[in-house]
């Protein structure tokens, strides 16, 4: 693999995972949201 | 039962990595104080008869001070560990015939050690007292924080073995104990109230 | 600050940090893959600032028995494991094409793994215990004896590896750069703890909602049989 091709993988990993983060704590904060409002 | 488990980690070992002499007798003392540092500390998560919400509220109604009970359980843990240690050790000496040099440092190393795990373990305990999946938690909770502790003996054996100096890995087990002893003292009160 | 405009500039500053690690010129001994630095090292410093503040609520909440410093112990555990994961990632993405191998037992490297581990087990220890005080109380104390360790493991583990550091020309964090490097870097570093930030409140508002669950439904339950219920002021008993 290319220096650009690691370069490229490092950087999906790291945004990837700060994307998957945000997305799962948008979800989970809609979830509890929903619940709080139910109860 | 532990005492068979890591018997059985050390026999299984050598299945798995190879049975030459020179590379058993190589890993022997470090796979000693892997198998003690892991299945060891499961000797200081036994329910003892102090553990239920009825018996230590008799304890707190009988005067007795937390730190104190803390005290009486690692003690009593320190000298499980150390039998866990002996027998895993003379296992050990049998299927791995390591390179044993210093046996007065290492009668010092082996109960430092095991008053490491031992507080370790009894912290981890009450931390964990009542709650439903606590045995694979305890295990988790002291493992990284027993680096030093492993790294110490490790260390120390391995430095008696070629000559070196080990005063820095018995003095890194020393603080260790040292520090533990005050968390395990200090935290007891707080820990028995919640 | 309100928490959109944090969350606005948060990612302002990781996407203009992502374009600068992207353009500055490559490093004279390392070539391109010193961009990887630029998010090794903020999600390094990260790991730790995280586990630091973790400790800070921990003791505070201990001192003042306010369940916010809870949260914020929680929150910042939580973000902070995801930041010290990606240390090790990118901590391994680069040392495999520039060392050979994706591990070495560099002292920076186990520390930072041992730090992991601490993580989950006080996230594993929070989300087995019922009770919000009781969770944060047993959590706290958990915490404060992990960070009491913590510079005793780091000692060993750099006493233990004292003599085995790889050449200092690839090493990781390399003192001698200067220039539009360090500004790629430091760059980082200031994205990623706003990132950080933002995060950890979130994290917190998620929190407090749940909490709020468990009290709420700790409100409904029986005091002494079914004859009778919790008080509660206002609000019809179930």
């Amino acid at each position: 693999m290319s220096d650009w091709g690691w370069v490229a993988f490092a950087y999906l990993v790291v945004y990837g995972s700060l994307g998957g983060y945000v997305a799962s704590l948008v979800f989970r904060i809609r979830r509890a949201r929903a619940e709080a409002d139910r109860g | 039962m532990v005492i068979p488990f890591g018997a059985v980690a050390l026999l299984v070992i050598p299945m798995a990595v190879g049975i030459e002499t020179t590379l058993l007798a190589r890993i022997g003392p470090g796979l000693f104080w892997a198998v003690v540092l892991l299945f060891g500390v499961l000797v200081t998560q036994r329910e003892s008869g102090a553990e239920g919400s009825p018996q230590r509220d008799l304890l707190t109604l009988l005067g007795v001070d937390p730190a104190a009970r803390f005290a009486a359980t690692a003690i009593a843990n320190t000298i499980l560990v150390l039998v866990f240690e002996v027998a895993v050790g003379a296992i050990t000496i049998v299927l791995y015939d390591p390179d044993v040099v210093g046996w007065g440092w290492i009668a010092l190393v082996l109960p430092l050690v095991a008053a490491g795990l031992a507080m370790l373990g009894t912290i981890a305990a009450s931390v964990t007292t009542g709650l439903g999946g606590r045995g694979a938690l305890a295990p988790l909770l002291i493992a990284p924080i027993a680096i030093p502790i492993m790294l110490g003996a490790a260390q120390a054996t391995e430095g008696l073995r070629v000559g070196a100096g080990i005063l820095r890995w018995v003095l890194v087990l020393a603080v260790v104990d040292v520090l533990l002893m005050l968390a395990g003292v200090l935290t007891a009160r707080p820990l028995e109230e919640s | 600050m309100t928490k959109r405009t944090l969350e606005f500039a948060a990612a302002g500053l990781l996407l203009t940090a992502l374009v600068v690690g992207l353009t500055v010129p490559p490093d004279a001994v390392q070539g391109d893959f010193q961009r990887i630095m630029y998010a090794h090292v903020p999600s390094a410093w990260l790991a730790y600032l995280a586990f630091g503040i973790t400790m800070i609520g921990s003791i505070a909440y201990l001192v003042t028995s306010k369940l916010r410093w809870d949260r914020l112990a929680g929150a910042s555990a939580e973000v902070g494991v995801v930041f010290t994961g990606l240390a090790l990632a990118t901590g391994m993405i680069w040392g495999k094409p520039v060392w050979g191998v994706w591990w070495t037992w560099d002292a920076r490297l186990v520390l930072t793994a041992a730090m992991f581990f601490v993580y989950l087990a006080y996230l594993a220890l929070r989300r087995g215990i019922d009770g919000l005080e009781r969770r944060a109380k047993r959590s706290a104390l958990f915490g404060i004896v992990a960070a009491l360790q913590i510079p005793i493991v780091h000692f060993s583990v750099v006493w233990w590896r004292g003599l085995h550091q790889p050449p200092t020309i690839l090493r990781p964090d390399d003192p001698q750069i200067d220039g539009p490097l360090l500004f790629a870097l430091l760059m980082g570093v200031f994205a990623f703890t706003v990132v950080y930030a933002a995060l950890v409140r979130r994290r917190m508002d998620l929190a407090l909602i749940e909490d709020s669950l468990v009290e709420a439904s700790r409100a409904g339950e029986d005091v002494a049989g079914a004859a009778v219920t919790a008080p509660s002021v206002g609000a019809k008993p179930r």
